[in-house]
């Protein structure tokens, strides 16, 4: 099993048992993340044998979805809980691949989650970086997953 | 009788998830106390009675290897029996949190039935 499937594989593993959302796969990888319009990025960084970046990008209307879920309440607004629950999936987004790419977890350490959001923005990878870009669909719409790990 | 637990994690998200699986796993608290980070969970450690902790690792202020360390020097709150529920379960990390004190670990992500299977026995 590839890196992409086994990302692929946490991810609807963390969003079937937490998140209480159906979740899979939305066709091939992709080449970028493009522009991101009205969204919310969760992300989280690892240092140590891999540096990177593991992120969550989920359009406003998605994460209020999924935040309503996540919680077994209603959430209309982005607020403080939408941003921690795109926060926390990135942090067990980015536990999950740790453990993928470092068995005994001592050799890479991860970041405190953190979030970004805005009308239009782009998340974008700088030279010398293996990109992968999954997207997935709900039955609310779709977000992609981007693992950004130093060659 | 129900017994009191702490549920330690700098999520808010997450201790609520948490505390919704306890009760789908059908076990019974008193009291839920929640702290954000170590340094919180000792100071409910030091106020109330706290019959289980269930602890993130990655947090900030005081993590969740500080916080076992911690604690682990205070004589009247050592015996309190902390699980680990967190994303990081590889075998060094979860070797040095039970090196520390820990009792158990949960893997994030976890459902109700896990949460029973590790934590039931502790609470007979």
């Amino acid at each position: 099993m590839d890196m992409n499937d086994k990302i692929i594989e946490t991810t609807i593993e963390i969003f079937t048992t937490m998140v209480m959302v159906d979740v899979s796969a939305d066709g091939p990888p992709l080449q970028t993340s493009g522009t991101l319009s009205d969204s919310i990025t969760g992300m989280i960084g690892l240092a140590g044998t891999h540096k990177g970046v593991l992120a969550i990008h989920v359009p406003n209307h998605v994460a209020l979805a999924i935040t309503s879920s996540f919680l077994g309440m209603d959430v209309d607004e982005i607020n403080d809980d939408v941003r921690d629950a795109v926060g926390e999936l990135a942090n067990m987004l980015g536990g999950n691949v740790k453990t993928i790419l470092s068995k005994n977890g001592r050799d890479i350490d991860l970041s405190l989650p953190s979030t970004i959001s805005g009308h239009k923005y782009g998340f974008k990878a700088t030279a010398g970086i293996d990109l992968v870009i999954l997207p997935f669909k709900t039955a609310s719409g779709t977000f992609m997953v981007e693992l950004q790990l130093e060659k | 009788m129900g017994h009191n637990v702490l549920l330690v994690d700098d999520s808010s998200t997450m201790r609520k998830i948490v505390g919704r699986a306890l009760r789908q796993a059908g076990l019974e608290f008193d009291t839920i106390f929640e702290a954000a980070d170590g340094l919180l969970a000792l100071e409910v450690l030091e106020k109330e009675a706290v019959d289980i902790v269930l602890s993130d690792i990655n947090m900030p202020n005081m993590d969740g290897i500080s916080f076992l360390r911690e604690k682990a020097e205070r004589p009247h709150i050592k015996d309190i029996p902390v699980f680990m529920i967190s994303t990081e379960t590889g075998d060094d990390i979860i070797g040095e949190a039970k090196a520390l004190g820990a009792v158990g670990a949960i893997k994030k992500p976890f459902t109700a039935e896990m949460v029973s299977e590790i934590i039931g026995p502790f609470l007979q």
